[in-house]
């Protein structure tokens, strides 16, 4: 299990998340939403380690992750929101150097980043370089490699950016298919109606604090609203969109 | 549509874009002018250096015993070499600034959107390269270019005089300067006539010859300023190829100075050197036109960096897997990073440029064959010289960052021991700057030499390359290419470059405790042995060092404190 308790990030002086506590269970997947800016990534940076927090601890299985980060890295799997990479490597070569960054085993690697490839469609561009590739084809490398050493903990920020609509379904379904065999699988992602069928338990985050920690169900009840995006409106969208898209429209014509 | 308005935008954009941002830490900000202004600096302090030699040259010249010729010869000289080290200084820019020449892919995916024009985006492009020459050609010579023709001025000229000398300097400077940097960008045109990757690939090597041209020339150009050689029939043929006397020639044409004795002389250079630039900046213009627009396109649908090829680079392991994932990363960037590779050539040329000064002076009355077929102490001293550019050179570059933003990869993994990663690096540095500059002396020793003296010698090339990576390793927690660069923190690199000459002293005497200890078994035994315990020791230490900083690796260059230590020892 993942647990954050009352964790916070300030940059300057200017919290950038502000108290946050949840927990993310293994056998569920986690979704975690929020407005740009409101501090997805932070979380998910201080999570892998990327940054420190300013206050708070993150627990995994029960043990403060900055008491073997070490081997708290060995455990975890990170797709980062923006894809980058080495682009002067090719697919093949980066997903190998990851492997042998994690010390994996040569053969049973190579055997899996094959494995990987074909089922991700990049095997025909394996050796392609890396700043040839699309965006869908660099979120696959990265996916990839955030999967390639049977992690515990999987976070995903913002996944299915950039992908082809198979490949979303195949992502969708993988997620789901990690987190029964396990895993604690914790995604941040904007598209709702995704977050909806994929996950049992989202946390919602506005201005860097928690406004929703619970099951969809529940929220649903809770709110008597049918559908996440009616929730995630009301709970962190403070614009009228209506009257917001009239205004830019009225702006450009003028 | 404010076409002006809008170049205006692009000019300074490309402007400043000349330095690369990547470079600089996050901390920095981005800051691009404070790296200009350091680089404008550096410039200058070398006019400064430069213009200190015309004080000697101002008094030689208005020593009574010389007769006219020999000041005129001593004169002509100094201005070929004024001529020479500006065209050079121009030579290394345009290299440097081979890829800012045309837009890069982002510039096309963000600019071509919009309704600007090609032709202002070319011309806005050709501005900013043209501003930047201007200014560099400004910097180096802002203090020499005032200094050198006051001290040249003929005994007895007045203001009016030495005044047409100084600008008679100055537009021979733009004017060697434009014809230099309007050939390197000429040939650059003709060859992104290719097609893109085929481009892509030659440009790099376009590069490195270039690189090696302008210091061949420079060094070994003849010397054939006076009177006599310069009309002798006989050197016509070189001077057609050498353009630095063109416009020396011109020079004298401008200045009006030595009318009376040059002009028959001159005339025909300086000509010469009109005609040459009319052609440079006609071919140079016309095909830059003709590709830039057809390459917009390209240039979109195009990676900028050189595709591998089909299987990739094959490379051996080298220990356990973390070792031979960072040593391979290593190695792989180095060779196909286009902007690592130039700053690489850049001091290979020079190691080359200093090793052929040495050759030349040592072996003044032999062929080259005479020096290479016999055991000798200029061949060994020209290997340690070209081992300490390869591995000066190579070192440097590890410090300079790839795809900064994405070391978060080395962030997020277990780090290795730091130990391991301090291996993995010198493997990688051993690859790279030893092995090639060892093989390349094993082949050319053993093949003219008896193998006791070539064998000799290279075990004791062998221990070096070591102690010198070891030296330059110490303290050293990052991995190659991954880690921010604050520039002006390297004092290593500076103290090797002004303390060249005690350098290559230093290695002439060592050299030859190594020749007279070659020819005595007990003494080349015990130099080895000495060899081979500070290398051990230079091992130890570092690895010690490499302990006691801890497994964390460093990925951000950390600012000076404003208190700050000479350690000229030290690397970043």
């Amino acid at each position: 299990m993942l647990e954050l308790r009352s964790v916070s990030k300030r940059f300057l002086g200017i919290p950038a998340v502000d108290n946050v506590s949840f927990s993310a269970r293994a056998g569920e997947v986690t979704g975690y939403l929020g407005p740009n800016g409101s501090g997805k990534t932070t979380t998910m940076k201080m999570i892998t380690g990327l940054i420190e927090t300013t206050a708070g601890e993150i627990f995994f299985d029960g043990q403060p992750i900055r008491a073997d980060l070490l081997g708290f890295k060995q455990r975890v799997g990170y797709v980062p929101e923006e894809p980058y990479l080495y682009s002067h490597l090719s697919g093949l070569e980066y997903l190998v150097m990851v492997g042998q960054l994690r010390d994996l085993p040569p053969k049973p690697t190579v055997e899996r980043i094959d494995g990987l490839l074909r089922l991700l469609s990049l095997h025909s561009d394996r050796h392609a370089p890396i700043s040839a590739y699309s965006k869908g084809m660099r979120q696959k490398v990265l996916l990839s490699a955030a999967l390639l050493h049977n992690p515990d903990l999987i976070l995903l920020d913002e996944p299915f950016s950039g992908l082809d609509v198979s490949t979303s379904l195949v992502l969708r379904s993988l997620i789901q298919e990690l987190a029964a065999r396990g895993k604690v699988v914790l995604f941040s992602s904007h598209e709702l109606e995704t977050v909806e069928r994929v996950c049992s338990h989202v946390v919602i985050l506005h201005h860097g604090k928690v406004v929703a920690d619970d099951s969809i169900e529940r929220l649903r009840t809770l709110m008597a609203l049918p559908t996440l995006e009616e929730i995630f409106s009301q709970l962190a969208v403070e614009q009228d969109t209506a009257a917001v898209s009239r205004q830019i429209a009225d702006l450009i014509r003028a | 549509m404010n076409t002006f308005q809008q170049f205006r935008v692009l000019y300074r954009q490309f402007l400043f874009r000349l330095m690369d941002v990547e470079l600089l830490s996050a901390s920095a900000g981005g800051d691009a002018s404070a790296l200009l202004g350091q680089f404008g600096a550096l410039l200058i302090f070398g006019s400064l250096l430069l213009s200190l030699g015309a004080f000697g040259i101002s008094y030689l010249t208005t020593e009574p015993g010389l007769s006219r010729e020999a000041v005129a010869a001593v004169v002509w000289s100094e201005e070929n070499f004024m001529v020479s080290v500006t065209m050079l200084v121009v030579g290394v820019f345009a290299l440097l600034s081979w890829d800012a020449t045309f837009l890069d892919r982002r510039d096309v995916l963000v600019l071509a959107p919009l309704p600007i024009r090609g032709p202002t985006l070319c011309a806005a492009k050709i501005a900013a390269a043209a501003s930047a020459l201007g200014l560099t050609v400004a910097a180096w010579n802002s203090l020499a270019g005032f200094a050198w023709p006051i001290a040249l001025a003929p005994h007895g000229a007045g203001v009016v005089c030495t005044m047409r000398l100084v600008a008679a300097f100055w537009i021979t400077f733009l004017v060697a300067g434009t014809f230099l940097y309007c050939a390197v960008l000429g040939v650059q045109a003709v060859a992104a006539q290719l097609p893109r990757r085929w481009y892509l690939r030659v440009s790099s090597v376009l590069q490195i010859a270039a690189l090696v041209l302008f210091f061949g020339v420079f060094f070994f150009q003849p010397s054939l300023a006076n009177a006599k050689a310069l009309g002798a029939p006989e050197n016509q043929r070189a001077l057609a190829w050498l353009p630095s006397y063109w416009f020396m020639g011109l020079l004298s044409e401008v200045s009006g100075t030595y009318a009376a004795e040059g002009h028959v002389v001159m005339a025909p250079l300086a000509l010469r050197a009109v005609v040459s630039l009319g052609v440079a900046i006609f071919v140079a213009g016309g095909a830059f036109l003709l590709s830039y627009l057809r390459t917009l396109r390209k240039i979109a649908e195009e990676p900028d960096i050189v595709p591998g090829s089909r299987g990739g680079i094959w490379l051996p392991r080298f220990g356990n897997s973390p070792q031979t994932a960072l040593a391979q990363f290593v190695i792989r960037t180095l060779l196909r990073s286009r902007r690592h590779r130039a700053v690489l050539a850049f001091y290979l040329g020079g190691g080359c440029a200093i090793v052929a000064v040495y050759l030349e002076g040592g072996g003044i009355h032999e062929t080259w064959m005479d020096i290479v077929g016999r055991v000798n102490g200029l061949i060994l001293v020209a290997s340690v010289l070209m081992l300490c550019a390869a591995w000066l050179g190579t070192r440097t570059v590890f410090s300079l960052p790839l795809d900064l933003l994405a070391n978060w990869l080395f962030r997020i993994t277990p780090a290795p021991r730091s130990v391991d990663c301090l291996s993995a690096v010198r493997r990688a540095l051993l690859a790279l700057a030893v092995l090639p500059v060892w093989v390349a002396t094993a082949a050319l020793l053993l093949w003219f030499w008896p193998w006791t003296p070539a064998a000799q010698h290279l075990l004791l090339l062998g221990m070096l390359g070591s102690l010198l990576v070891d030296i330059s390793l110490r303290g050293f927690r990052k991995i190659p290419f991954t880690c921010s660069y604050l520039p002006g923190k390297s004092k290593a690199h500076m103290l090797f470059w002004f303390g060249i000459i005690p350098l290559v002293i230093a290695i002439h005497k060592l050299v030859g405790l190594e020749l007279r200890a070659m020819a005595n078994p007990l003494s080349y035994w015990a130099m080895a042995a000495a060899l081979a315990a500070a290398a051990f020791a230079a091992r130890k230490l570092t690895n010690a060092s490499a302990n006691r900083s801890g497994p964390e690796i460093q990925v951000e260059e950390s600012a000076s404190a404003e208190l700050v230590g000479l350690g000229l020892g030290r690397y970043p």
